[in-house]
């Protein structure tokens, strides 16, 4: 078993494009997907990003923040899984019912663990 | 519900648990009397619940309070929910409450404590219907549960369930408890016979929740336990008619037994044997199905039943066992045989406070026709006896040989 964090982007815009029922429906779609992930015991963690993120540029020392600039595409949340393998963890993210209602991109990236593989 | 709750508070945040269902049954009181009480009232209390306990993970002002495992889903907005759904999900409640069945009756609380923490928690009883089931004060039972609350917290009992080296020591604890509670019911020594028989079927269910539990693997003394209860629970109401007269076993209508909850006394007394495994629990368990089985009293078999109390004996030699075994043995042996043989007991202190002896022996002498040393026997046994019944059962007995003996 390995974890896998699976971090979901999509357009900003998307959201606003929803009508209310089609939003309520794609929330009840969410929750049954994570509430399975959850029984199954694959879910470590997971959480939508809120609004005002910021980034922190720094180099030998010199360190700056500033707003995160999301200009077409913002990041939407992450899931933290365990998995098997990457296939497994490709599959899971495949799973995810936000394909159904927006365009989304999710990235599946390995994490080590501890002593390497 | 309050063993759900617990999972998402923690063990040590018992009280507050407790505060949600209290709050989650008078919201769902003063519902029902406005709309009448809906089909699934359990399920509509679980929802209810539920939501209070959304509602307060939304606020986000008790999150120091949850239990470790839970509070990382229920911080997060996608999580929160769908932690929730799955808490309150069947097989999580069936699951919290072996959980907080083993917590109740961890061996650090005393076994007092213990009752009254499971009848709370686990039974929904009240603070005045637990005194009213043990004949004391309220603020005696809400001391015991203060006590073992705070056990709860400052020992950092854990809501689990034991794991596997532990598991064996820690059931038969819990078992343990759960036979208690049962004869605090049974017993007929104090109390009103609704309440006491509630207390049998509480526990009986307690014990049922533990044999459906498929996480526990080595069940047989549960399935002895159950079937003990069950076979004696069956003739619960044959004991005594509406006016509280004790009726006992050789005078009880046998057509007023349960036979449906007999019946599963001894399934679940057969589910006993699979494991090739003796207990006490077993072997009373074997004793009632013999009591059970007998069409009639005369045609008990006293043997085999005399030869169980031998066996028991090795396990548990305390005074009802011995008592128990000289009856079957002046069944066998006849009443003379028994006399002497409770004699040679005699000398144990803790017989010269127990009114069963007295009865027991006073008993024998009617049988073996010695009237006049019945007498005195029977006037202590009736002094002694803690429940009118039993004194006015004695009291026939011992007007009987006052009428023989002139």
């Amino acid at each position: 078993m390995k974890d896998f964090l699976l971090i979901l982007r999509t357009e900003g815009s998307v959201w606003t494009d929803l009508s209310a029922e089609q939003l309520q429906i794609h929330i009840k779609h969410g929750m049954a997907y994570i509430g399975k992930l959850m029984a199954e015991g694959k879910l470590k963690s997971a959480s939508p990003v809120d609004k005002g993120s910021k980034i922190v540029i720094g180099s030998k020392g010199v360190l700056t923040d500033y707003p995160f600039n999301e200009s077409k595409e913002v990041i939407a949340g992450y899931f933290l899984v365990t998995a098997n393998d990457i296939d497994e963890a490709i599959a899971i993210a495949k799973g995810n019912p936000i394909f159904n209602d927006i365009p989304t991109k999710i990235e599946v990236h390995p994490m080590k663990p501890v002593g390497g593989n | 519900m309050v063993a759900v709750l617990t999972k998402i508070f923690g063990a040590e945040n018992l009280d507050f648990a407790e505060d949600v269902v209290q709050d989650s049954i008078l919201a769902a009181i003063s519902q029902w009397q406005l709309k009448g009480i809906p089909d699934n009232p359990s399920a509509w209390l679980f929802r209810v619940a539920k939501n209070k306990a959304l509602n307060i993970v939304n606020r986000g002002k008790y999150i120091r309070r949850y239990s470790r495992e839970a509070t990382h889903f229920l911080q997060s907005e996608w999580t929160a929910e769908p932690a929730l759904d799955y808490l309150f999900s069947e097989q999580q409640i069936q699951d919290d409450q072996l959980r907080m069945i083993f917590t109740c009756c961890h061996p650090a609380i005393t076994p007092d404590s213990q009752i009254a923490l499971a009848l709370k928690t686990l039974c929904g009883f009240s603070i005045p219907e637990i005194a009213k089931a043990f004949l004391t004060s309220e603020e005696n039972i809400n001391k015991r549960l203060v006590r073992a609350r705070q056990k709860i917290r400052e020992g950092k009992i854990p809501f689990e369930v034991p794991k596997e080296s532990d598991l064996k020591h820690r059931l038969q604890t819990v078992l343990n408890t759960i036979y208690l509670l049962f004869n605090e019911g049974y017993s007929a020594s104090k109390g009103n016979d609704i309440v006491r028989y509630e207390l049998c079927d509480e526990a009986i269910r307690l014990a049922e929740i533990i044999s459906n539990n498929i996480s526990i693997e080595e069940k047989s003394t549960v399935f002895a336990l159950l079937a003990l209860m069950q076979l004696n629970a069956a003739r619960f109401k044959a004991r005594q008619d509406a006016n509280g007269n004790i009726f006992t076993l050789e005078e009880q209508n046998r057509s007023l037994w349960d036979y449906a909850v007999m019946e599963k006394g001894f399934n679940n007394l057969e589910k006993s044997t699979v494991f090739n495994q003796i207990s006490s629990f077993h072997i009373l368990a074997a004793i009632s199905a013999y009591h059970c089985s007998a069409a009639n009293y005369a045609s008990t078999d006293w043997k085999a039943i005399l030869a169980l109390y031998e066996k028991l004996l090795q396990i548990d030699n305390s005074p009802v066992v011995l008592l128990n075994r000289a009856i079957a043995l002046s069944k066998v042996n006849g009443a003379a045989a028994a006399i002497i043989d409770l004699k040679s007991i005699k000398g144990s202190p803790s017989f010269k406070s127990y009114h069963l002896y007295y009865s027991t022996l006073g008993t024998f002498y009617i049988e073996t026709g010695e009237y006049e040393t019945a007498i005195p026997i029977l006037e202590k046994a009736i002094n002694l006896a803690p429940l009118p019944a039993e004194k006015s059962l004695l009291q026939k007995k011992l007007d009987f040989c006052l009428k023989k003996n002139i």
